[in-house]
């Protein structure tokens, strides 16, 4: 159902410019961690090591005790842009991460429209991505990440396109999706309200190159000012 | 406009504005020939056109003619658009190939189908071979930088969002890359056709012995002016053919594009 997700001595660098220096960290198998920092701290390219869209300069990262080398479903994406195919539908979407389950046509679009039906989109199914907003365009990009059933899922930036109101109601939805189906999720944002309100641990990234400023678990209940505080304390620290 | 009206109400409401510029073009043509601030016999009334198109039409050189015009034309088109359509993908999806490439093609884009005429001459005759590929070199060229330039720009995220879906590559050309550049191939299918037609005039010129663009230098030649009329409307009415038809299937093949 999810996968231990490990940097181990992980550094990332375009050619001669470091984006990130070395780095341990370790997310447990369900967990719901937000990387949290300023842009350009290397946090969305923690992200994009972990779905093997880019390779570790040094170190590794493994997923499972597996060593990533590239994109797999076992590790599903939500992009800041939501990068739906406008040349499908909501179902066609969703049904694009099914087909390499190879399940017969009528049981992948019964499977898809219930996917679409578990965030809330069971009436917007046969629309196109330029017919919906941007709140339900990233309900779709969710259904289609989870559909593949992966066991990490990584999202970064999800909602930062999102007005206030439709955040809030999707940082709900993920939460209870998440609760439902226990995935290990790394969650990038530079908002630190967003990352306390959802994950259970808010790792901060920041500097150039980007490295760990602080680690702090996130404990349940309503909000903690004190945290808030340390934690934008470390956010403001150079 | 209706808030939805009927599909010959939207062609209509497409072709209306067409029309009535033709029209009023027209009208225009017929006025200026009758009169007579243009030496008789120099400009044909649109009614004399239309009998000369009806002469060759008889006579059975129109038919000749655009037969072998579109059969050059047809397949120049196709052979141009097919390899220029694959070097676009190729190009297009792979950088270290493009950095490649590019300059070569910006070496020969600038070069005028027409002052290849001479060379494909020399390297393979008069014949219709000749013709073929300079028209497929034409197209292959502008249809190749269309398709690379959309292809280029197909968002990564797409293919990221595919390949962590675990879409294999067949897939992912099939089911992202092709949909995805489909707007910037059909772009590049229409500008393909409009430089095949150029070229088609250049190759035809350059010596054929049937043929739309022979016929007007035939007829230049004995000053029949009414035909040459008839022959350069017959031109402009195939580009437009051309463009109809592939902006109709443009438009029920990528029914998602706003335009």
């Amino acid at each position: 159902m999810s996968l231990e997700v490990r940097l181990e001595g992980l550094s990332v660098g375009y050619g001669a410019a470091p984006v990130l220096r070395p780095t341990d960290l370790v997310f447990p198998a369900g967990s719901f961690t937000a990387l949290l920092g300023p842009s350009g701290c290397g946090k969305s390219t923690v992200l994009n090591t972990v779905a093997g869209f880019v390779r570790p300069a040094t170190g590794r990262v493994t997923a499972g005790g597996t060593e990533v080398t590239g994109p797999g479903p076992d590790r599903g994406v939500v992009f800041q842009h939501y990068a739906l195919f406008p040349w499908r539908t909501a179902r066609g979407n969703v049904e694009f991460a099914l087909k390499r389950l190879g399940l017969p046509r009528a049981r992948r679009r019964e499977l898809a429209l219930a996917a679409l039906a578990e965030v809330g989109l069971a009436d917007g199914a046969e629309k196109y991505p330029a017919q919906l907003s941007g709140g339900m365009q990233q309900r779709v990009a969710l259904a289609r990440a989870l559909a593949a059933r992966p066991e990490v899922l990584l999202m970064d930036e999800p909602f930062g396109a999102l007005d206030a109101l439709t955040r809030t109601r999707m940082q709900a939805l993920l939460r209870e999706l998440w609760e439902r189906s226990g995935t290990t999720v790394l969650f990038v944002t530079h908002d630190i309200d967003e990352a306390l309100a959802l994950a259970g641990r808010v790792v901060v990234l920041g500097g150039s190159p980007g490295r760990v400023l602080a680690d702090h678990p996130v404990p349940a209940g309503p909000p903690d000012p004190a945290l808030r505080e340390s934690v934008a304390a470390r956010l403001t620290t150079p | 406009m209706q808030a939805s009206p009927s599909p010959a109400g939207r062609a209509l409401g497409r072709l209306g504005p067409a029309l009535g510029a033709a029209g009023a073009v027209l009208v225009l043509w017929y006025l200026l020939a009758r009169s007579g601030a243009v030496a008789p016999g120099l400009l044909p009334s649109p009614a004399e056109t239309a009998a000369a198109l009806a002469d060759s039409a008889r006579e059975g050189t129109l038919a000749t003619d655009l037969g072998a015009s579109l059969a050059r034309t047809g397949q120049g088109f196709a052979l141009g658009a097919v390899i220029g359509g694959a070097l676009g993908f190729a190009t297009g999806y792979l950088p270290r190939l493009s950095a490649a490439v590019t300059p070569v093609v910006s070496f020969l884009r600038p070069i005028p189908a027409v002052a290849l005429v001479p060379l494909a001459t020399a390297w393979f005759g008069i014949g219709e071979n000749a013709k073929r590929l300079l028209i497929a070199y034409a197209v292959l060229l502008a249809v190749w930088l269309y398709v690379h330039d959309g292809v280029s720009r197909v968002p990564v995220s797409h293919l990221r969002a595919a390949r962590s879906l675990g879409a294999p590559l067949h897939r992912r050309f099939t089911e992202v890359l092709l949909p995805a550049a489909a707007p910037a191939l059909l772009a590049a299918l229409r500008y393909g056709a409009s430089v095949a037609l150029l070229a088609l005039v250049a190759a035809e010129l350059g010596g054929a012995d049937s043929g739309l663009a022979y016929r007007l230098q035939v007829d230049g030649q004995f000053l029949r002016v009414d035909r040459m009329f008839a022959g350069l409307l017959v031109l402009g009415l195939l580009g437009v053919a051309a463009d109809l038809l592939l902006a109709a299937v443009g438009r029920r093949w990528v029914h998602w594009s706003a335009s």
